[in-house]
């Protein structure tokens, strides 16, 4: 074994957080950890690396019991789930970085650099010179430039990486997978966490599931199927038996976009009716978040009509369309839009729950020129909990919550205002299974309970075909297709690489 | 210090202000304020003389007024360093109109506030509609405006300010100086519109994230230019009040307003990024560095060692506010761990 953990235990006050963890890892084999958000992964990666020193277990590497964090560093290559690069320095400079450690000499020969980093370039298929910059990489790029930079480490046997593929498309993962492959056949052992399941059978050998703190099963992979990982993952029998179309798709049409066009899109057209959930699919890059900023109002609309049709079936608000569109207009005719970053775009990090939930119905509970905080309260208890939000209290702040409270905490935000219209944009990114379909529940009572009309723009086709009453297929900033229940998958994807689908109805 | 323990220790069944207090992130801070003020107490005779005390509070008075309104676009994550420049302009525009054009005094009092408004919206008009950094707008501006006041006066004071509006820099109401009546009422009222309007809640949204605000609905621009005004405003009211206290207009005014301000600001607990803090802190690090000046006089220290000196300690006050950040921190980590068995909502408790 290259690597071998035993009996791991890392306690935080009040918390176990890794408990009795065994876990190894053989020369050229890819295993793969799996767990809901604080199930353990991180502070498993925090032990390996000598971040956190554990309460009790060992670690081994190549047999030798290591008990200093040195040892373990020098043989573990890490990479994280978020880009951790110098964005304005070169992409050879990056890989070297730090200088010292990887036999640059000073005074620094950028000829030199350049002659090592080309191979490792070419040989990781990273689409840039030594001399780009690497704030001007595409996300696959710098991700293949941080797992560069931490494998030609010379003394790394052991490569963990943190959800290497979740900001990236399929096309790019697969350029991911055949680094690790690489790895794997120069004899290192990988560990690899992941959100996406289906990607394990691709990439990994083994997998273990963590949940609360322990290891609760591991297989070999050809042994497991997915509904195996959610069931073992959630401690519970889930997964897409059930659907979450909701039933209530024959409402009236509440937004209406005719011919429009607007940065990154061209000639949309569509309906929304309430009471449905409408599906955009399309590769990332599609178009389909710039389509939905521009009638939201962030971004301008070249061309089109969009028009917003109130409770009574008339234009909300008196206008539409070509007019500059707004945010704060939108919002007023009952269009809310929910973005796909929600760190950057959505929370307001360092303020409470509370305040995060109120945020944008404040005008509501003013009297007299004063917020009426005792009124305010009680909506707001009333409102997480209608959306089942869990955290320690109500003034925790809100970058303490795992992803899917904050998302509950955003979508019971957004409905203080009654929207509705809500556009989802990716709702269930970087969120664990467990909660994942929580979110798909929301959105499901939001269009049947209350006759919202959902937009859901999602890359999962899976989220498409289980939670749409309709699919639209975008491809290169125009609609390819439209498709209805029953959803195909693969028609979808045909759709998504820009074939239009001969039954469906193009641009109705 | 003492005291503080005792409250601490009654725990639960203390009333909610008293355990929000011993909660408060501004405890540290207050602790070493009531130290420094014993440390002052015993160490020198002078300091709690009635002399002493009122110059002190006297001097405090303008440091509140500034650090209260740092603190605000502080939160907002923007700055102004002009807001000394701004105070001596308006005082000097204000000054001329009083002595050279015969406005009543009064009147021209109130018209150099206003002034101070009207440079403090200029600032937050090229920040917010030419989405320019505040640091190095206000670096501009902070040339310009001093450049005009130099220009009308030939560098020379203004001297001649009616009587009348003498004792609003150096009388005092019931014992109290007037200028502290003014930077108390200012800070209150900072704080109530911070807690209890929309605006001081936006206030803090963009501060922790603008685009974000600006997705909801906020008017994300129009707040900074209404705050950018604010500052100006106060910052004008201060050049004024201390345009009455020295019976003259200079244009020395202010020199070291906008670094003391920002000073103060981040020893009381205000992120530079924006978004976290009150503008309490502010002003309890307004008053650590105020009796910081006036114990490095009273303690007689060699006056070519005061800055250096005054320097050193306001570090060490700022290493100690991010020494208590980096402990909540930690604990914020903890909690972050505890999420994830966070139990539901029990709603009523």
């Amino acid at each position: 074994m290259l690597l071998r953990a035993e009996g791991l235990t890392k306690v935080f006050p009040g918390v176990i957080a890794l408990n009795d963890i065994t876990i190894d890892v053989a020369e050229g084999e890819v295993h793969c950890i799996v767990g809901e958000n604080g199930a353990g992964k991180s502070t498993l990666i925090k032990c390996l690396t000598g971040v956190y020193k554990p309460e009790k277990g060992r670690i081994e590497v190549s047999g030798e019991a290591t008990t200093e964090g040195g040892v373990q560093f020098a043989a573990v290559a890490y990479v994280p789930q978020e880009i951790d690069l110098f964005m304005q320095m070169s992409v050879m400079e990056n890989l070297f970085m730090p200088f010292e450690r990887t036999g640059v000499t000073t005074p620094i020969s950028y000829r030199a650099l350049e002659e090592r980093a080309r191979p490792i370039i070419e040989e990781y298929g990273i689409k840039a010179t030594p001399r780009t910059l690497v704030s001007e990489l595409s996300v696959a790029d710098q991700q293949l430039v941080q797992i560069a930079r931490a494998v030609q480490h010379e003394d790394a046997k052991i490569l963990i990486l943190d959800e290497p593929t979740s900001s990236l498309t399929d096309d790019d993962a697969t350029r991911v997978f055949q680094v690790v492959r690489r790895a794997k056949a120069r004899g290192m052992g990988v560990i690899y966490i992941s959100h996406k399941l289906d990607e394990l059978a691709v990439i990994g050998d083994r997998v273990t599931v963590f949940r609360n703190g322990r290891s609760v099963a591991s297989d070999y992979i050809e042994n497991v199927d997915i509904d195996w990982l959610i069931r073992e993952m959630t401690g519970r029998k889930l997964a897409w038996e059930q659907s979450f179309v909701p039933n209530s798709g024959d409402g009236d049409v509440v937004l209406d976009v005719r011919s429009a066009s607007g940065p990154g899109f061209q000639d949309v057209s569509f309906q929304l009716r309430a009471g449905e959930i409408l599906g955009f699919s399309g590769l990332v890059g599609a178009g389909r978040t710039e389509l939905m900023l521009s009638i939201y109002g962030t971004t301008p609309l070249y061309a089109g009509e969009i028009t917003v049709h109130g409770a009574d079936g008339e234009r909300a608000g008196g206008r539409s369309s070509r007019r500059k569109r707004s945010p704060e207009m939108s919002l007023k005719e009952g269009l809310a839009y929910l973005p796909e970053d929600r760190k950057r775009l959505g929370i307001f990090g360092g303020l409470s729950v509370a305040a995060n939930t109120s945020m944008m119905s404040l005008s509501g509970f003013v009297r007299g020129g004063t917020i009426r905080q005792g009124t305010e309260k009680q909506a707001v208890l009333e409102e997480v909990k209608r959306y089942d939000v869990r955290f320690p209290t109500i003034d925790t702040a809100i970058r303490l919550l795992s992803g899917g409270n904050q998302q509950k905490v955003i979508i019971a935000r957004t409905m203080m205002v009654t929207p509705r219209i809500v556009i989802f944009d990716e709702p269930t990114k970087g969120i664990d299974v467990g909660a994942k379909y929580e979110i798909y529940d929301l959105m499901r009572r939001l269009a049947e309970e209350q006759g919202l009309g959902v937009i859901l723009v999602s890359s999962e086709l899976d989220e498409i075909v289980y939670c749409s009453n309709r699919a639209i297929v975008m491809n290169q900033g125009r609609v390819v297709s439209e498709f209805d229940q029953p959803l195909n998958k693969e028609a979808l994807v045909s759709a998504m690489f820009g074939h239009r689908d001969p039954i469906g109805n193009v641009n109705e | 210090m003492n005291n503080e323990n005792q409250v601490a220790a009654k725990g639960a069944g203390a009333p909610p202000w008293v355990r929000a207090a011993t909660k408060s992130p501004l405890l540290p801070i207050f602790g070493i304020l009531v130290a420094l003020i014993v440390i002052a107490s015993v160490g020198s005779p002078h300091f709690l003389t009635e002399y002493n005390i009122q110059a002190l509070v006297r001097d405090l008075a303008f440091a509140v007024l500034i650090a209260t309104a740092m603190s605000m676009l502080l939160l907002l994550g923007e700055l102004d360093l002009s807001v000394g420049a701004n105070a001596s302009l308006s005082g000097v525009l204000a000054g001329t109109l009083m002595v050279q054009h015969g406005v009543p005094a009064f009147l021209a009092f109130v018209i150099g506030a206003l002034l101070g408004g009207v440079f403090g919206a200029i600032n937050g008009i090229l920040v917010a509609g030419l989405r320019l950094n505040s640091l190095v707008v206000t670096i501009g501006m902070t040339g310009v405006y001093s450049g005009i006041a130099l220009v009308l006066t030939k560098g020379k004071a203004i001297t001649g300010i009616p009587e009348e509006i003498l004792f609003l820099g150096k009388g005092t109401f019931f014992g109290i100086p007037i200028p502290f009546i003014v930077a108390a009422v200012v800070l209150l009222l900072a704080l109530a519109v911070l807690r209890w309007t929309p605006i001081g809640r936006y206030v803090y949204a963009i501060g922790n994230s603008a685009e974000a605000s600006r997705l909801i609905g906020i008017r994300v621009d129009r707040i900074r230019v209404l705050l950018f005004a604010s500052v100006g405003t106060v910052a004008g009211l201060a050049g004024m009040l201390y345009v009455a206290r020295l019976g003259s207009s200079q244009t020395s005014i202010g020199g070291e307003w906008a670094i003391n301000g920002i000073a103060a600001a981040v020893i009381g607990g205000i992120a530079l990024t924006g978004g976290t803090g009150s503008p309490l802190g502010g002003a309890i690090g307004a008053a650590i560095i105020s009796v910081i000046s006036n114990l490095i006089v009273l303690f007689g220290v060699n006056v070519y060692w005061q800055s250096a000196v005054s320097g050193i300690v306001v570090v060490l006050a700022i290493s100690l506010g991010s020494f208590s950040a980096m402990r909540r921190a930690r604990r914020e980590r903890m909690i972050k761990t505890r999420d994830a068995a966070a139990e539901p909502l029990k709603v009523g408790v």
